[in-house]
């Protein structure tokens, strides 16, 4: 009975503390939220840039009916691009440096006279001249990746007709110049349609197949906000287990704690009653961030048997890591240390797979053990698992990891108050 | 009551480490009294109170509270104690009302009996009307109230205060010290620690000198001040102090001590220095010291002269003021 005074006092005084409710839940909520929005919350889920005004000078004159700055400026016309370059025409170079000086235009794009000339025949040269609005620096910079992959793609066919033309030379079956620059047209036309189908991701030398996903998770913003989620509810779960367990140092120094030993109540009562108390606020910060997560971010927690598993050994795992952690302590000056230094390390240790989750190969799981050598690391992989549509067979292991290290964490931290407060 | 003492501490001994705190002291305090442990700061009272209260285990010898032993009966001893700590130990962020059912709960009142000693409690230490209010918001005095009304709430047979007037203003200090007197009269033993010669001397019935861990001198007022028999306390405040003015006022006769330096007069400023005797007629010495002063072209700029008290019992037996530590 004793116990639950004692736990109904310290979850009181919770109750009653601003920082509990900005750390265990504000923060929290609010950093996921920060990434939600970030990631175009409430938007239609992708990116928006600016759309980018290009104009093009077309100088370029054709060879034998193929002309590239026609194939280039086709290409940046192309429906594709449509969300981020609205193209027009001028006539003339100087025209179109005067559109972008006068910020009717982000870039002009100007293809020279012998631009195709260039790329089909040995041995010649062409620049193809690029006029930019210093104030802008992302579509710009995106049009000049978009035109030099095309540009290198047509120069290969340059270079494809000099090697054909040598290698025939060398084996006795000279080619005539009209024939070398049939080549390289061909070529060009060749890479023109390698480049629309690269634009499309597909090949004709290669096909991607992606494996059958489930409907919505595609959804990457989803995906990210769900993950980084996660990662700080375990970080502050964690963080108020020990905060919790702090309470104990709080009431030494404060006198309580002495006096509660003056009267007729074990210490077993007073240990357990604060465990009780610390149980009880990590349940309930549990229960809020995953439902609020789930209300304002779209948060997705799993299925609700394996997530109450993962999110119960969670729960002991941060207590019983708190209470031992704690128990380490010889003050709450010591406390500020080792929760502000300690915790936030071990937070972002458990989390680094968060944080590397585009890297693949063998650093994946050098990340993904370094990750478990904390607890954290195994309470945000039992929640990976359940994001990535786990069953209570996938979080089995990881469940029973955690429930063993609190009994350990527990059972350390208890002994060592238990001789303490003797 | 059946005539047991309340409290019977046998040779206890404390050691921490290499710190002797308790040195084989041994009193008794006979129910329904009040007996303080009077001593400077470090004498040992407070690491007494603490074994008494079950908070430290003796290093040997043993304490009975109403007749269970500290060290194999703590629960039984808890139970009929009731502690006052020195630091005010409650709850800031929880209400006068909310302190009281907490530590009520703890030491075991429940329900209906909880709620009407709650509201007995709030009236005895003058609260009731801020019973909502957060501790945190109180006055230093409403916190101390409330700091011994806690160790009201279970009717303990004996009560053990640890220097409950530390650092509190005049008129708390007065209404603590009366409801002491209160407690007592309602047949509670009081165990009463202090450095203040006063407060031991207003409220006990037996005062145990503490210094060093041992008790020096133990007994009633009366008994205490018997030891330096009739003697007059000379506190002297001088313009110079030259090296002779022990060793030659030592010699006049009815001068039975003399002391360098202790303890400061309220009326020394800097650059002067003050001078403590121990003597059989304040009448009869102090214009023999006045004319040896005069000889020495030193001036006394101050004189008080104080009736027998354990301030001069302390002196006498130690040398040292109750109030120097």
């Amino acid at each position: 009975m004793k116990t639950l005074d004692i736990a109904r006092k310290d979850l009181l005084r919770s109750s009653r503390s601003f920082s509990v409710w900005v750390f265990g839940l504000a923060v929290p909520l609010l950093t996921s939220g920060i990434f939600f929005f970030a990631f175009g919350g409430l938007g239609d889920g992708g990116f928006d840039l600016p759309v980018t005004q290009v104009v093009v000078a077309n100088l370029d004159s054709p060879v034998n009916g193929f002309s590239a700055g026609q194939l280039l400026l086709n290409f940046l016309k192309a429906e594709d691009f449509k969300e981020i370059l609205a193209v027009s025409e001028v006539a003339d170079a100087v025209t179109a440096r005067r559109v972008v000086d006068q910020q009717q235009a982000g870039l002009a794009v100007i293809l020279p006279a012998d631009l195709t000339a260039a790329l089909v025949r040995p041995g010649e040269r062409a620049v193809v001249e690029l006029y930019q609005d210093p104030t802008l620096t992302l579509g710009p910079g995106i049009v000049s990746g978009i035109i030099g992959q095309f540009v290198d793609g047509l120069i290969g066919s340059n270079i494809a007709a000099n090697v054909v033309t040598a290698q025939l030379a060398r084996y006795g079956h000279p080619i005539d110049a009209a024939t070398s620059q049939a080549i390289a047209v061909e070529y060009g036309r060749w890479a023109a349609a390698l480049g629309a189908h690269q634009q499309q991701e597909t090949s004709a030398l290669l096909e991607i197949h992606r494996p059958a996903v489930e409907p919505g998770s595609e959804d990457v913003r989803s995906r990210i906000v769900s993950l980084i989620m996660a990662g700080m509810m375990v970080f502050f779960v964690f963080f108020t287990g020990a905060a919790s367990a702090e309470n104990l140092l709080a009431e030494e120094e404060a006198g309580t704690l002495a006096r509660l030993f003056t009267t007729p109540t074990p210490i077993s009562a007073i240990l357990a009653g604060r465990m009780v108390a610390t149980l009880v606020t990590l349940i309930l910060q549990v229960v809020m961030l995953v439902t609020a997560s789930a209300l304002l971010f779209h948060v997705h927690w799993g299925s609700p048997a394996p997530a109450m598993g993962v999110a119960a050994g969670m729960i002991l795992l941060a207590a019983g890591f708190g209470l031992f952690l704690t128990s380490l302590l010889k003050d709450r000056r010591q406390g500020g240390l080792v929760y502000g230094g300690v915790l936030t390390v071990m937070g972002n240790l458990g989390m680094i797979n968060i944080f590397t989750a585009q890297v693949a190969g063998p650093a994946r799981q050098i990340f993904d053990t370094l990750s478990l050598l904390v607890p954290q690391g195994w309470a945000v992989r039992g929640w990976q698992l359940l994001q990535a549509g786990g069953g209570i067979g996938d979080v089995l292991v990881t469940v029973l990891v955690m429930v063993s290290l609190a009994g350990v964490f527990f059972a350390a931290g208890l002994l060592r108050f238990r001789k303490r407060f003797a | 009551m059946n005539g047991q003492p309340a409290i019977q501490v046998r040779d206890l001994h404390k050691r921490f480490g290499d710190l002797h705190a308790v040195k084989g002291i041994s009193f008794t305090v006979p129910a329904g009294q009040i007996f303080s442990l009077l001593g400077p700061n470090g004498a040992g009272k407070s690491t007494t109170i603490s074994i008494l209260s079950c908070l430290l285990q003796p290093t040997s010898g043993d304490a009975l509270v109403m007749g269970h032993s500290v060290q194999r009966e703590p629960m039984a001893v808890k139970a009929a104690i009731g502690v006052v700590p020195q630091e005010i130990a409650l709850y800031e962020d929880l209400s006068a009302r909310e302190n009281l059912d907490f530590w009520g709960k703890m030491v075991g009142l429940r329900g209906a009996a909880l709620r009407q000693r709650v509201d007995e409690v709030l009236e005895i230490i003058g609260l009731a009307d801020r019973q909502k209010g957060r501790v945190a918001k109180f006055s230093g005095g409403m916190k101390r109230r409330l700091n011994i009304g806690i160790a009201l709430l279970h009717r303990p047979q004996v009560i053990i205060m640890d220097e409950p007037t530390v650092g509190i203003d005049p008129q708390t200090r007065r209404n603590i010290l009366d409801s002491v007197k209160e407690l007592n009269r309602q047949g509670m033993t009081v165990l009463y620690t202090t450095h203040y010669m006063e407060e031991a001397q207003e409220l006990s019935d037996q005062i145990a000198i503490m210094d060093q861990g041992r008790i020096i001198a133990q007994g009633t007022h009366q008994d205490l001040v018997q030891i330096v028999g009739e003697l007059d306390r000379v506190d002297l405040t001088l313009n110079a102090l030259p090296d002779w003015v022990t060793d030659r006022w030592q010699q006049i006769p009815g001068v039975q001590k003399v002391i360098v330096g202790a303890p400061s007069h309220p009326q020394a400023t800097d650059g002067e220095r003050t001078v403590t005797l121990l003597v059989d007629d304040s009448n009869l010495v102090l214009p023999r010291l006045f004319e040896s002063a005069t000889q020495a072209g030193v001036r006394i700029t101050s004189v008080t002269i104080q009736e027998p008290n354990l301030e001069a019992v302390f002196l006498h037996l130690t040398g040292r003021a109750l109030r120097d530590e």
